[in-house]
């Protein structure tokens, strides 16, 4: 406390000097980057839920929404400007606070965990060494949105499907976890940006084939997509942990669930497809940020393929799944990866 | 400067919401001041430069023991309001006791001093040097460790699983996917007109 | 690698070096204030199973923030190591006290201690 007082004292005004005009510059600067970065963001997942809206009509030989501009592409405005004006209803008996926290603490996590996504070598916001840990704990926020949603609506559906989707989150997050860890092990390092340079030689996808499945099919439950999206079937639940929140809550409840889509879907294809390397050699002059939102987009692509093919699958043969399937394949993977290594003389 | 500003904020946080934990009225909002506790814990963490203990405690202790609570208080319909009536009676004494524990500690832990730099540190990251700490040196205290969370494992799912004896119909997975179409469907040929 | 290597291996940023002035004390009454924080909630809320069982991951998590500052302040890295076996064992604690928690309740339909005491003498 001494040293503080001594500090303003003899610094006085130039405290707003030249030692804190460099800070407030790397502070002004760091602003605009996540700005840049989450501005693109938040229209791709706008247009997402329009390309959605599309490709399973086209898969199901109707057409989308073609109402609201060319080819319906002024549709995401048109939600946006409607779930602005609807009027947000709050019910009785909940409460508030969380009430109002709950949709923030889906959006954010999912928003938080772009910081560590490279789009380039160049083109990162947080060059972390711990990328991939960062991504595993941020994820795993993810579950209390749902929770306090769920709990905070004072309605019995809406609780039951809150603690169904919490229980799958949870369930899928380790066998996700389990799926990474041969990646780390075959690149040794945690680092996104090394992970894809590992993968120079051979694209990850080919060694760890059934990781990758395992990989998607986790990541589709996580973000309680069908067929794993019980916890919020229209038929079964109303709409599940959100069926209390109208305009603005649900929107943001949208907002980060398609983000969260989109997220790992570039993970996925950052750690499995090779990130922004070119398939063969000589299409190396296609800049990489172009091979990297094809095979992303290719992901999400399969995001809604799924969607519109597949039935439902019930609760307790998605636990089942979760548990009794992906569980010990991907532990026995790691097992196989570590004597693979041991093997080929890289340990 | 901005360290301890940061510093002085997360140690805010950490110390009022565990003050929360102990003094809400509302179970849920306990558990919910609890989940900030280990936050802030975690952003402390990565001050200290030890990063992938911060990112283990979210994931283990935010991801996973705190959603346990949370669906144990949710779930279990609890009513702590008369118990809390109670526990107001031992304010007073309680107050004292933390003061004199507090005041103990903070005496003692002024004395402590730490060795300082020893010589020459080795620049490897945070998990690497944990990695190779504690599969060689540490193998075998890992290894019961392991066992211990195996122990907790099996011991939630028996003290918790409630088998319905009778009537509850089960699905064998193997025998519905080894299904033949042959000897369960059958195509009837039949003309318009005629019924079954 | 010499053992005393071994205990010297720590993450380097040497290039921004540590700050001075954020001492080891500070972390260490910090923790004390968590622990104090905790033994209260027990002292306080004693009939109360969960927050029993939160103060105690309290009293843990001061333990926790201990061992890390001593690792970092002195450049060892067995503290850390520590942390990893009580984030462990706290983690099982945690499961088999909530168990056993709910198992009781499914019974008694109380979380108050002071119900569990049928096997007096």
């Amino acid at each position: 406390m001494n040293e503080l007082h001594q500090f303003i004292q003899s610094h006085g005004l130039a405290l707003l000097g030249p030692q804190w005009w460099p800070m407030a510059w790397t502070l002004l600067w760091t602003l605009i980057k996540i700005i840049l970065l989450i501005t693109p963001v938040m229209i791709c997942v706008s247009y997402y839920t329009l390309a959605e809206r599309k490709i399973i009509g086209a898969m199901q030989v109707r057409i989308g929404p073609n109402r609201a501009g060319f080819f319906g592409v002024l549709q995401p405005f048109a939600d946006a400007i409607k779930l602005f004006c609807k009027e947000t209803i709050i019910p009785q008996g909940s409460k508030k606070a969380v009430f109002f926290l709950a949709p923030s603490l889906t959006l954010v996590p999912a928003l938080l965990m772009w910081a560590v996504v490279p789009f380039s070598p160049e083109l990162i916001l947080a060059d972390v060494n711990v990328g991939i840990l960062y991504v595993l704990s941020i994820s795993s926020l993810g579950v209390y949105g749902v929770l306090m949603s769920g709990w905070s609506s004072n309605s019995r559906y809406a609780f039951l499907g809150s603690m169904r989707s919490a229980g799958q989150m949870i369930s899928y997050e380790v066998a996700m976890g389990f799926t990474i860890i041969p990646v780390v092990m075959l690149s040794g390092s945690l680092s996104l940006k090394d992970i894809v340079a590992s993968q120079q030689g051979v694209w990850n996808v080919i060694p760890l084939l059934p990781m990758f499945v395992i990989y998607f099919i986790s990541v589709v439950a996580e973000t309680n997509r069908s067929p794993f999206d019980l916890p919020e079937a229209e038929a079964e639940l109303v709409a599940g942990y959100f069926t209390d929140y109208s305009a603005m809550s649900f929107g943001l409840f949208f907002l980060g669930e398609y983000a969260n889509m989109i997220l790992v879907s570039f993970l996925g294809s950052l750690m499995f497809l090779g990130g922004w390397l070119p398939p063969l050699g000589f299409l190396g002059f296609i800049p990489g940020i172009i091979w990297l939102s094809l095979k992303a987009g290719f992901l999400m692509f399969v995001f809604l393929w799924i969607r519109a093919t597949f039935p439902r699958y019930r609760y307790d043969q998605l636990m089942r799944l979760g548990w009794k399937v992906f569980l010990p394949i991907s532990l026995s993977w790691i097992f196989l990866t570590g004597l693979g290594l041991h093997l080929f003389g890289k340990v | 400067m901005v360290v301890d500003i940061i510093f002085y904020a997360f140690a805010a946080v950490t110390a009022l919401s565990a003050v929360g934990v102990v003094s809400s009225r509302n179970q849920v909002h306990s558990v919910l001041f609890l989940i900030l506790t280990f936050f802030s814990t975690a952003a402390l963490f990565v001050l200290l430069e030890a990063e992938f203990l911060a990112a283990l405690l979210v994931m283990v202790y935010m991801g996973a023991v705190a959603v346990l609570f949370l669906f144990v208080v949710m779930m279990l319909d609890m009513d702590a309001t008369d118990l809390r009536q109670q526990a107001m009676n031992h304010l007073p004494t309680g107050i004292l006791v933390g003061v004199v524990i507090l005041v103990e500690l903070v005496v003692v832990l002024s004395h402590a001093h730490s060795h300082g730099e020893h010589g020459a540190v080795a620049t490897v990251s945070n998990t690497r040097a944990i990695g190779q700490t504690l599969y060689t040196q540490y193998l075998y205290p890992f290894e019961l460790a392991s066992l211990v969370l195996l122990v907790a494992l099996v011991g939630a799912v028996v003290l918790t699983l409630r088998s319905r004896s009778k009537g509850a119909k089960r699905q064998n997975i193997g025998q519905q996917v080894a299904r033949v179409s042959a000897e369960t469907v059958q195509l009837v040929q039949r003309k318009s007109g005629e019924g079954a | 690698m010499s053992r005393r290597k071994r205990c010297n291996l720590f993450n380097g940023n040497q290039a921004k070096g540590r700050n001075k002035t954020m001492t080891l004390h500070h972390y260490l009454i910090l923790s004390a204030i968590l622990f104090t924080t905790g033994v209260f909630g027990i002292f306080l809320n004693r009939r109360n199973v969960i927050i029993i069982l939160m103060s105690i991951e309290l009293i843990l998590l001061s333990v926790n923030i201990n061992f890390v500052a001593f690792s970092h302040y002195n450049n060892d890295i067995n503290g850390q190591i520590f942390t990893f076996f009580v984030l462990a064992v706290a983690a099982a604690e945690a499961a088999i006290g909530l168990a056993i928690l709910v198992a009781f309740f499914r019974n008694r339909a109380t979380i108050d201690v002071e119900q569990i005491d049928s096997l007096k003498g």
